[in-house]
């Protein structure tokens, strides 16, 4: 996919130099704000007109609410209310131990399967089964095996994520030069070495592939399991604003979910490109 | 290389080593299958064994499997796989309609990308079951519902696959066609399409991944039918071992719809090296 969503704000900064390469700099990230903000602009245009259009029509009058502008009136309210705090805390909370449980899980998974060719073989097969459980099928079980619904959620975003991160993780380790292991040994290097010198940092950019991976499945797990059962996060604040036939509160969550998502993605973008060290992807 | 020694005609060394790989490969497929099932035997075990979780015993392995000419003669397995199939297939035929179109568009006009960049990353950012209150609102009933949420979900793959794929190609390419007196529609038959099919195939894959995931918790909601709505009526009848069965043909299907889109991708590789 293609992420030319480095925000702009840090080209702003290098411009400070005042030479000519930063002063290219500020067009373009003049160039990238404009088309940033020109974009969402015409989104609303696009979201606005066409609510207009649908409660012009008597018959579906009431959908009048749907527009961005009673959404965008309505997040100074949920704001004011905590809500919005509240709910991003909750989620991020769920969100944050399920995909460290991942990562921790994940990473030497994968590191295994890179290593050892007869674990990849064997691993193949039921990992590719489990994989493609659709985590909210595990719903029930987690309800039954886990006493709380915050648990039970942390577990669906957990078994949602480990996966991307584990194949990433063992892509990366596929990629690195097998000459390196072998240098290594020669020089002396231990296990412990080896590990912490070379297999770290060759695959930190693949894992924070993965976890970028993951953290878009999570987003996808999060909302439907929120849903269920509890009775804070963002999931659950959709539904409340359904239940409660607060459109504009609908559609302000709609909007906040989508902002938060965007913020992470680009976050994963930001340090994906810090540690690349392949010549090529930057 | 041994074996090759051993088989004094040539010609028989390719389809042995062929035979033998494949052998490897059944081999490590069932075994490590056969491993998962173990394990889980054992986890199913030790709740059988422990009085307090005794009444759990249903989720292991034996009951699952007992559970299959069940739920298959009585054609809840069938069912469920037709219904869920044609959400599934009708929202992702949606997505490739409205996504590759974007995409090309996305390639080949920097403009439409620059500009589209943002409010596509916001939209794509939107959990797609958030989209649910909206959807059930919009659509009149529920299937139509789910078929929008597994579109709305499916289209960003698709676009931005297709897009990296369009930017992939040498623009030279483009310049012979038109030297050669290319129309627009032989440049989109002739070189967009063949080019890119690999990266749509891509995307459809990792859209096929993400419209797996909104499926089940789609189909938990309003509808009587489903896979999704199987796992959730096996909940509520407390029939333990027809839901990890479910839980299982779910893994199941979703592993051949996977492995189906790995081989069309592999099949319509031209990239050097990317066929391995």
């Amino acid at each position: 996919m293609s992420n030319d969503t480095a925000p702009a704000g840090l080209n702003i900064l290098n411009s400070m130099m005042g030479d000519n390469a930063s002063q290219r700099l500020l067009k373009s990230s003049w160039r990238g704000l404009l088309n940033f903000f020109g974009g969402l602009a015409i989104l609303f245009v696009v979201w606005w007109f066409g609510i207009l259009l649908i409660s012009s029509n008597p018959s579906t009058e009431h959908f009048g609410d749907f527009g961005p502008i009673p959404a965008l009136q309505a997040m100074p309210v949920l704001w004011e209310e905590g809500t919005i705090q509240s709910a991003i805390l909750s989620s991020g909370y769920r969100l944050g131990s399920g995909l460290l449980i991942a990562i921790c899980i994940g990473v030497p998974i994968g590191i295994l399967m890179g290593r050892s060719r007869r674990f990849r073989e064997l691993s193949n097969s039921p990992f590719q089964l489990l994989r493609m459980i659709s985590p909210l099928s595990w719903e029930p079980i987690a309800v039954i095996v886990f006493v709380t619904w915050n648990q039970a959620i942390i577990f669906l975003i957990a078994i949602a994520s480990v996966w991307p991160i584990a194949f990433a993780t063992a892509a990366g380790l596929a990629k690195v030069d097998p000459a390196w292991f072998k240098v290594a040994r020669n020089l002396g290097a231990k296990p412990w070495h080896i590990i912490t010198q070379i297999v770290i940092p060759a695959i930190t950019f693949d894992v924070l592939t993965g976890v970028r991976l993951a953290l878009g499945v999570a987003w996808i797990v999060l909302v439907p399991a929120e849903f269920l059962g509890v009775t804070s996060g963002l999931g659950y604040s959709i539904q409340d604003a359904r239940e409660g036939l607060s459109y504009d509160h609908l559609m302000a969550w709609v909007l906040i979910i989508g902002a938060i998502g965007y913020i992470l993605d680009s976050s994963c973008v930001m340090l994906i490109k810090r540690f690349s060290w392949h010549r090529g992807d930057q | 290389m041994t074996e090759e020694a051993t088989s004094f005609k040539v010609g028989e060394s390719r389809p042995y080593r062929v035979l033998k790989s494949s052998g490897r490969g059944l081999y490590n497929f069932f075994g490590g299958l056969a491993i998962l099932f173990v394990f889980w035997w054992i986890g199913g075990y030790f709740i059988s064994i422990n009085p307090s979780t005794e009444h759990f015993a249903a989720f292991g392995p034996i009951p699952t499997f007992k559970a299959f000419p069940e739920l298959w003669s009585s054609g809840t397995i069938q069912n469920a796989v037709a219904a869920s199939g044609y959400r599934l297939g009708l929202g992702l035929l949606i997505a490739i309609v409205i996504g590759v179109p974007i995409g090309i568009l996305m390639g080949r006009s920097k403009r439409f990308r620059e500009i589209s960049n943002s409010p596509f990353q916001l939209l794509r950012m939107i959990s797609p079951l958030a989209w649910m209150p909206l959807a059930v609102i919009v659509f009149t009933t529920w299937n139509q519902s789910i078929i929008f949420l597994i579109a709305i979900a499916s289209v960003w793959p698709v676009a931005f696959a297709t897009a990296a794929g369009l930017a992939k190609i040498d623009p030279a390419w483009f310049k012979v066609a038109r030297n050669l007196g290319a129309t627009p529609t032989h440049m989109m038959t002739k070189i967009i399409l063949p080019a890119i099919s690999f990266d749509v195939f891509t995307g459809i894959r990792l859209a096929l991944g993400v419209a797996w995931i909104v499926l089940v918790p789609a189909e938990y909601l309003g509808v009587t039918s489903g896979l999704g709505y199987s796992i959730e009526d096996a909940r509520e009848t407390l029939s333990y071992h027809h839901l990890t069965a479910i839980v299982l043909v779910i893994g199941a299907i979703g592993y051949i719809l996977d492995s189906t889109c790995v081989l069309l991708i592999k099949h319509f590789s031209w990239h050097r090296g990317d066929a391995s």
